[in-house]
């Protein structure tokens, strides 16, 4: 598993535990990229009007891998933003469990907080289990999460298929696509691994 | 005349289920014409496309498709690309994060991949796009863009026809391509169909207006209504439905 923040590394390892505090008007955007299992925690506090945290992350898992992501996302002071998109895809046994918790503290008014956890499920023995849960606090916010386990599009394919796009590279496109929102603005030859690691 | 397609006895329903979408449908086309299929809503004309271009949600139960003497209905979408089968979308589909660079790299790779061919080399796929966006009107930067993501409907439908231009058909099916055009985005698309028309190569044209057909001059018209081709005939047929309908048929 590797960490960005911006477009450099700020984390590696099969264990990550980040504990990331956003002080007023501070801003940050985070990249998860997981390429097998392994376990990551995020514990932000955000702690001042202004701040804004963008928390995205994408996962291929196959064969036997496990992955946990778990996501502490606190909002203490109002005023604040955060949003988060997790997509990931599944193949072999592989298992995946994405803990997402928002909680916004009682006088956190004009939080907005977001949660997206998408996932491609391509094999009936692959398990992603997504657990999305807000707490709030405060009367006066924008929050929202959601999750999805899906296939691929079948109509998307056959398009593909019509121009001469062979089956598997239809197949390959399609997770390419899926993940491009998250790997919007990462390095190249990250890009590339991802793109090898889907082959 | 060299026979490129022939349909027959065609029975096709929605795969899984029993409704009969097409309910015996013949038809021939030789090497070089255009056949117009027009019909009202319902009867069968984007069924028909799609049984051609090998839509799984579609399922034969009768009849044949013979396509340049080969048995057509075992062969997969992609395959049938390869041999030379092309269908404009009337709903072409976005693929975000997908450029059409990417795309229609990967699709030619894949036919020259199948006829044991190497990858294109850079320079001649940027000729050959350079060559083939110029056809539709289509700026440099369209080759970055996502495939169909954010176009208008004009767009979606030049970008068809850049597709068609980049595979070179041998049958190309027009779906309803004049649905949701102005009047100058049909006149390009027009255009760029008749540029790429040689003698060799063949049309169907759906669709339900004679606009189109005004522009792409069909040899050979057919009527199609719920699931059968109730009248074929000479483009004659074309000015005979704008006046009474299709009820008359």
């Amino acid at each position: 598993m590797i960490l960005f923040s911006g477009s450099g590394i700020i984390a590696s390892g099969d264990s990550l535990h980040q504990e990331i505090r956003l002080d007023a008007g501070q801003a940050m955007d985070l990249v998860l990229v997981a390429l097998g299992g392994g376990q990551a925690v995020f514990d932000v506090e955000i702690a001042g009007a202004g701040a804004d945290i963008n928390l995205r992350g994408l996962y291929l898992c196959g064969g036997n891998d496990r992955l946990d992501i778990k996501v502490n996302m606190r909002h203490s002071v109002g005023e604040s933003r955060s949003n988060q998109l997790f997509r990931g895809i599944m193949t072999g046994e592989a298992r995946a469990r994405f803990d997402g918790r928002i909680v916004v503290a009682p006088d956190a008014q004009k939080t907005e907080a977001y949660q997206i956890n998408q996932n491609l499920q391509l094999s009936d023995d692959a398990v992603v289990e997504t657990l999305p849960q807000l707490e709030i606090y405060a009367d006066d916010v924008k929050c929202s999460h959601g999750a999805t386990v899906g296939n691929l599009n079948l109509d998307e394919q056959f398009y593909m298929r019509s121009r001469g796009v062979s089956l598997e590279e239809a197949r390959r496109l399609q997770m390419i696509s899926f993940l491009a929102p998250v790997m919007e603005g990462l390095p190249e030859d990250v890009k590339e691994q991802v793109y090898a690691a889907i082959r | 005349m060299k026979e490129i397609l022939k349909i027959s006895g065609l029975h096709a329903v929605i795969a899984g289920t029993d409704k009969e979408i097409l309910k015996g449908i013949d038809l021939t086309i030789n090497e070089g014409e255009v056949h117009a299929v027009m019909g009202p809503n319902g009867a069968g004309k984007s069924t028909l496309s799609s049984v051609l271009t090998g839509k799984p949600q579609y399922e034969v139960t009768a009849g044949s498709i013979t396509y340049m003497g080969k048995d057509l209905l075992v062969m997969s979408p992609e395959e049938r690309s390869w041999a030379g089968i092309f269908m404009s979308f009337q709903y072409p589909v976005e693929i975000p994060g997908v450029s059409i660079q990417n795309f229609m790299k990967t699709a030619i790779n894949c036919k020259r991949e199948a006829e044991g061919l190497g990858d294109i080399s850079g320079a001649e796929f940027l000729k050959l796009m350079r060559e083939k966006m110029a056809l539709v009107h289509m700026k440099p930067d369209f080759a970055k863009r996502e495939v169909n993501v954010g176009f208008s409907g004009g767009e979606k439908k030049k970008n068809e026809i850049f597709q068609m231009a980049m595979l070179d058909p041998s049958l190309s099916i027009l779906d309803e391509t004049d649905s949701g055009l102005d009047v100058d985005a049909l006149r390009i698309v027009a255009e760029g169909v008749n540029t790429l028309k040689t003698p060799q190569k063949s049309t169907i044209v759906i669709t339900h207006y004679q606009r189109l057909l005004e522009m792409i001059v069909p040899d050979v018209v057919h009527i199609l209504k719920d699931g059968k081709i109730v009248c074929t005939g000479g483009r004659e047929l074309v000015g005979r439905i704008e006046a009474e309908g299709y009820d008359s048929f």
